[in-house]
């Protein structure tokens, strides 16, 4: 079992991202859940989780500003976005900030399957 | 500089269609509807600023914000009381995800604001036209998504 990082500021988006990687076949695992980048900050240190799933647009510290401090602090652990922002600009940062991948919302349970088979069954 | 274009009624159509289907199951298919008022309960916003500015907003009547909160929560129908707080958390997400995809179509690099979402009509500011409005219909009742630029810009 992994345990799973889900940041995001809306309660009804996390909630969808943990149904959704249920029905993409990766129930069971542990769930952590963080309002902002700052509280998943916190978790990535206190919880060490093996993956991070991350909102862009979040109040308190957003998710680009998560993914710099979470490298700054020397952690590798794997790093994608969920947002509803998919745009060919906000990939490439993502990439150059060491994200492993971006998931565009709305999404589906198969974009979840393709980008995390190699990270939750690698 | 900043351009001042506005996208397709098509494009928003196709972006709230595909937000709809994802989250909110195909069984009640969104349908075109009559642009016509509708009294609305609960309305959210998102701005864009940078290389295209504009604002993206939404408009539910109370039951079809309250239908779309349990469908997003995997609530029950008839069974669970959607929450206020619940139903801002599902609008405020419903025009994140317009907004963020109707950002993506225009040029960049842009910004996209957190949403607003108040409890009747979001309140726009006075310098600002409608540029592009979309009135569909789900399960018999109405919602409407709309972009609005600056005045000087339509």
């Amino acid at each position: 079992m992994m345990k799973i990082l889900v940041a995001d500021d809306s309660r009804v988006m996390r909630q969808i991202v943990i149904r959704t990687l249920r029905q993409a076949g990766y129930a069971g695992h542990d769930i952590v859940e963080a309002e902002n980048g700052k509280e998943a900050l916190e978790k990535v240190h206190s919880e060490a989780p093996d993956l991070v799933l991350s909102d862009w647009n979040m109040p308190e510290m957003n998710g680009i500003d998560l993914l710099a401090a979470v490298r700054s602090a020397g952690s590798s652990v794997p790093f994608g976005f969920v947002t509803s922002e998919g745009s060919a600009d906000m990939r490439a940062r993502a990439s150059a900030g060491g994200a492993l991948f971006l998931i565009a919302k709305p999404f589906t349970p198969e974009a979840f399957d393709e980008v995390l088979a190699p990270v939750l069954k690698g | 500089m900043s351009l001042f274009l506005e996208p397709s009624l098509l494009d928003v159509q196709m972006v709230l269609e595909e937000v709809w289907t994802s989250f909110l199951g195909v069984e009640e298919p969104l349908l075109p509807r009559t642009p016509g008022d509708i009294t609305v309960g609960w309305s959210a916003a998102v701005t864009v600023s940078g290389e295209w500015h504009g604002m993206v907003s939404v408009e539910l009547p109370t039951h079809v914000a309250e239908d779309v909160t349990r469908r997003m929560l995997g609530l029950v129908d008839g069974l669970d009381v959607a929450a206020d707080e619940d139903v801002a958390d599902a609008v405020g997400e419903l025009v994140n995800m317009i907004g963020g995809n109707v950002k993506s179509l225009m040029p960049g690099p842009s910004v996209l604001s957190l949403p607003v979402v108040a409890a009747g009509r979001v309140a726009r500011p006075s310098d600002v036209v409608e540029v592009c409005r979309l009135d569909a219909s789900w399960a018999g009742s109405p919602l409407v998504v709309s972009v609005h630029v600056q005045a000087k810009a339509a």
